[in-house]
């Protein structure tokens, strides 16, 4: 087999330069590159702007699931008949419930203002469609199928029906990435819903537990306990389901609870999710003075009013 | 044999494609841990039968693109793949001179310098990396390796004729 001569690699800037020089070279860039990436955001409008460019190729790959959902409902007119009953009872389970919400609200609004407390933000929602779970087993990433162009912010809390999901970590102007809650690399700061205790809840890297590795041998916890979100550290709202205690041991000569929990939220099923947040959030600029301690205050009124306009 | 003939980028660029898609398409647990490489190998099939026209530069910025769609450090599989390739053309002689079955027991090493620079890297990034199931793609991509250098070959002969 005849071997390539003195020409035998590619062009570069209209030069033959050699591999050797070439490999040297690109790992340099990268390291800087990869320091960069970690140190600053400044790459973030380069990851935007390619995430855009490969945008059909994301979505190319999305389809054969997508046909196969798709022809599956079309072929299933059983399930889909009998889904279509089983939601109408929901529906009507739920407005029930509902109609109770609205009295609450107000009797909760009333009791906050007579103690002078916070007055409680509106939460707003968008629905946002999960376009891919990370190709990576290792890694609790969803991409989601909005982005900067719809509000969507880095720290945004990820619901669904039954619990909170996750937050967004990064965001294109088409999509955006979130961690799930799960994930190894995640903690979320709970509540036991029973007592009130605080404590947080960290992913495993699986999809079915959340580790509570700070609770006191004498904590007052049982299986069965749900943990909500406490809202400290200002990432997710507060009161929101997150899990399931599943398991308590106590570890002989350890000074801590080996306490196992299971999220609430269906992490790996479903295709819908909802973004939550506050109107006071990163997003928009927080008003000057009220929603403080006071919101009964005339002058703070005056202000959210004008803020408002 | 499609190495001394110029295949048209387009016709590259498309299998690229194909090979991303594959690398993308969403897998449930257990079956996500054992997929090939489809991209990667694609890139080094490409950096060994088109030496002219893929080299290491076309293989780093092929692996950016992998960065941008995992959300990955930027330019950590674009490393990854440019050191692949590097090794790739340092070998490809030898790799011209076998079959495809044999060509991908030597192109082994090729892919567990990709998975361990990808280990590093991630070990450096603060990613759990302590999981055995990380290496099961090397074996499986070189696994398949024959198939995908065989349909890719055959695709190439097709245009070039």
């Amino acid at each position: 087999m005849r071997g390539f001569d003195d020409d035998d690699k590619p062009l570069l800037l209209g030069r033959r330069v050699s591999p050797g020089i070439k490999i040297v070279v690109v790992i340099a860039v990268s390291i800087a590159l990869m320091m960069l990436d970690n140190a600053h955001d400044s790459l973030s409008p380069i990851r935007g702007t390619l995430a855009v460019a490969l945008q059909p190729v994301q979505i190319a790959a999305e389809m054969p699931g997508d046909v196969v959902d798709y022809l599956g409902q079309y072929f299933d007119r059983g399930e889909l008949i009998s889904d279509n009953d089983a939601l109408s009872q929901q529906v009507m389970l739920l407005k029930a419930r509902l109609q109770k919400l609205a009295a609450l609200e107000a009797e909760n609004e009333r009791i906050r203002a007579l103690l002078a407390s916070a007055k409680a933000l509106d939460q707003n929602v968008l629905i946002a469609r999960i376009l891919s779970v990370t190709p990576d087993p290792y890694q609790h990433y969803i991409k989601l199928n909005k982005g900067s162009a719809d509000g969507v912010f880095v720290g945004q809390a990820l619901i669904d029906a039954n619990g909170i999901m996750g937050q967004v970590t990064d965001v294109t102007p088409l999509d955006a990435r979130a961690i799930l809650i799960t994930d190894s690399n995640h903690g979320i700061p709970v509540e036991i819903n029973r007592t009130g205790l605080q404590t947080i809840a960290q992913g495993t890297g699986k999809s079915d537990a959340l580790r509570l590795p700070f609770l006191a041998n004498n904590a007052d916890i049982e299986a069965d306990d749900l943990l909500v979100s406490s809202g400290l550290g200002e990432r997710y709202p507060a009161g929101y389901p997150v899990a399931r205690v599943a398991h308590v041991a106590h570890q002989p000569g350890e000074e801590f609870l080996d306490v196992v929990a299971e999220p609430t939220a269906h992490l790996n099923q479903g295709r819908e999710v909802l973004l939550v947040w506050t109107s006071d959030s990163a997003s928009e600029p927080p008003p000057q003075d009220g929603l403080t301690t006071d919101g009964a205050k005339p002058s703070s009124m005056e202000a959210d009013a004008a803020g408002a306009q | 044999m499609i190495i001394h003939n110029h295949v048209s980028g387009l016709l590259i660029g498309s299998t690229l494609a194909v090979g991303l898609m594959l690398s993308l398409l969403p897998l449930a647990h257990p079956w996500a841990m054992l997929r090939p490489e489809f991209y990667p190998a694609t890139v080094l099939f490409w950096v060994l039968m088109q030496p002219l026209r893929v080299g290491v530069g076309v293989a780093w910025c092929s692996g950016i693109v992998i960065d941008v769609l995992y959300s990955t450090p930027f330019a950590e599989h674009g490393l990854a793949l440019a050191v692949a390739a590097y090794v790739v053309i340092k070998l490809r002689e030898l790799l011209w001179t076998f079959p495809v079955w044999q060509q991908a027991l030597l192109l082994t090493p090729v892919f567990i310098a990709y998975e361990f620079v990808l280990f590093w890297i991630d070990g450096v990034a603060g990613v759990d990396v302590n999981q055995w199931g990380r290496w099961l793609p090397i074996a499986t991509t070189v696994l398949i390796w024959p198939l995908l250098a065989s349909i890719l070959e055959r695709i190439g002969e097709l245009e070039v004729g």
